[in-house]
């Protein structure tokens, strides 16, 4: 086998190897189908903050709406209210919104979990 | 070029597009962080819609209720409500945790808010002055005031706004309330025998107001000598706000309640029907209950 026909195969294979990131990262990537809510974009996670803090305005119901936030991840709950405060304060929320994600953020700075008030 | 060299280059070429695959679908796929509602997972989905349920009971926004659903791409988004909330109420789930989707799709369905929106006593976090019965007000839009500004102590908690809101109530409002009051009681006004062999065996019921509006979230419990099952109007809006069905079995008596107001007809049982060459199969019962 000649140098010529080494060079030949070596750059073929970069070639095929470049075609299928190509494939399967732009032309046919993974898709995925069942996310988690953590993965939500900005917005759409800041909406769903949002929606639990109007939910909280008719219910009061800590419990639920620190059960709601915790499916956005992890972290504490009041967490998520604050940046969807920040959010809504720069992207001109209406102020009743931006009052019931006060409201709600109250609601979580002060919310103890049940299993942390059993002795 | 030989044969065999274009041969070796072509092993080459399929042999690196495979391993370029390989690491984009295995080794490293793309990662989504920024994904929308429809990608979420069924049990995430049925999440999210608890929540635009429970904001809509907060808000009275179906405009905004039905943008917030179309996100999650479901291609009915009524009966996947109505379909939820039955899953739900399957599983143990209380009707108060329930009834929002109910309503949701219920409303959706019919175009409107059925309820009218009231206002709850919230406590104005640090903006007393700020509207809190209408969140829709175009003076809202106004967002340049500091919300955080001239926090006052004491006006977190006004009850005495708890005591014009039960006032209001008191005063007659003749054209306000769409619904009669929820402990008026319903009436059997109508029972009819069903022929159609497709609803056999059905029991129908179709709840409605004084104004014949019908009524949705009215708990039926149906009991025979074996059992007992217990449902709720407006789970299939697509028949109607007030309906609910129950499937019957041949030659048992079922007894009604239903709960709100407690009307109580007993002794229904499946009718005999006849069709046009003389063959005689089961048939439904209508009943439709009134309040007065």
């Amino acid at each position: 086998m000649t140098s010529k026909s080494i060079i030949a195969i070596i750059a073929s294979l970069a070639l095929g190897a470049a075609l299928g990131l190509i494939y399967g990262w732009v032309i046919e990537p993974v898709e995925f189908t069942d996310v988690t809510p953590d993965l939500l974009r900005e917005d759409y996670r800041i909406d769903f903050v949002l929606m639990t803090a109007e939910a909280y305005q008719n219910d009061f119901d800590s419990e639920a709406a620190a059960r709601r936030l915790a499916l956005l991840g992890s972290a504490a709950p009041e967490s998520y209210v604050v940046s969807a405060l920040e959010y809504a304060n720069l992207n001109a929320f209406t102020q009743a919104e931006i009052s019931a994600l006060q409201t709600l953020l109250t609601a979580m700075q002060t919310y103890q979990p049940e299993a942390d008030l059993i002795p | 070029m030989t044969r065999n060299s274009i041969l070796q280059i072509i092993l080459a070429l399929l042999a690196g597009f495979g391993l370029g695959l390989a690491y984009s679908w295995l080794l490293s796929p793309v990662t989504y962080v920024d994904a929308n509602p429809s990608l979420l997972r069924t049990d995430f989905k049925d999440q999210y819609r608890v929540v635009i349920a429970a904001s809509y009971a907060a808000n009275q926004d179906l405009t905004r209720a039905r943008a917030r659903l179309n996100l999650l791409g479901d291609s009915d988004p009524v009966a996947e409500l109505s379909a939820q909330a039955q899953r739900m109420l399957a599983s143990g789930e209380p009707f108060d945790t329930v009834r929002p989707l109910a309503r949701l799709a219920t409303d959706l369905q019919q175009g409107f808010a059925s309820e009218p929106f009231t206002s709850t006593p919230i406590p104005a976090f640090n903006t007393p002055s700020a509207p809190q019965t209408t969140p829709t007000a175009p003076s809202e839009f106004e967002v340049s005031e500091e919300p955080t500004s001239t926090p006052p102590p004491t006006v977190f908690f006004e009850q005495t706004q708890l005591i014009p809101s039960s006032q209001e109530t008191a005063t007659p409002r003749p054209t306000f309330t769409p619904t009669s009051g929820p402990g008026s009681p319903f009436a059997l006004v109508g029972q009819e025998t069903i022929c159609d062999p497709g609803m056999s065996a059905v029991m129908q019921f179709i709840l409605m107001d004084g104004r014949r509006n019908q009524v949705p979230g009215v708990e039926i419990i149906v009991t025979w000598n074996q059992g007992e099952d217990r449902f709720f109007t407006g789970f299939k809006p697509e028949l109607g706000n007030g309906y609910a069905d129950f499937v019957m079995e041949a030659n048992t008596v079922y007894n009604i309640r239903i709960v709100t107001g407690g009307a109580f007809v007993a002794d229904i049982r499946t009718p005999i029907c006849t069709d046009p060459n003389g063959a005689e199969y089961i048939g439904g019962v209508l009943l439709t209950f009134q309040q007065p």
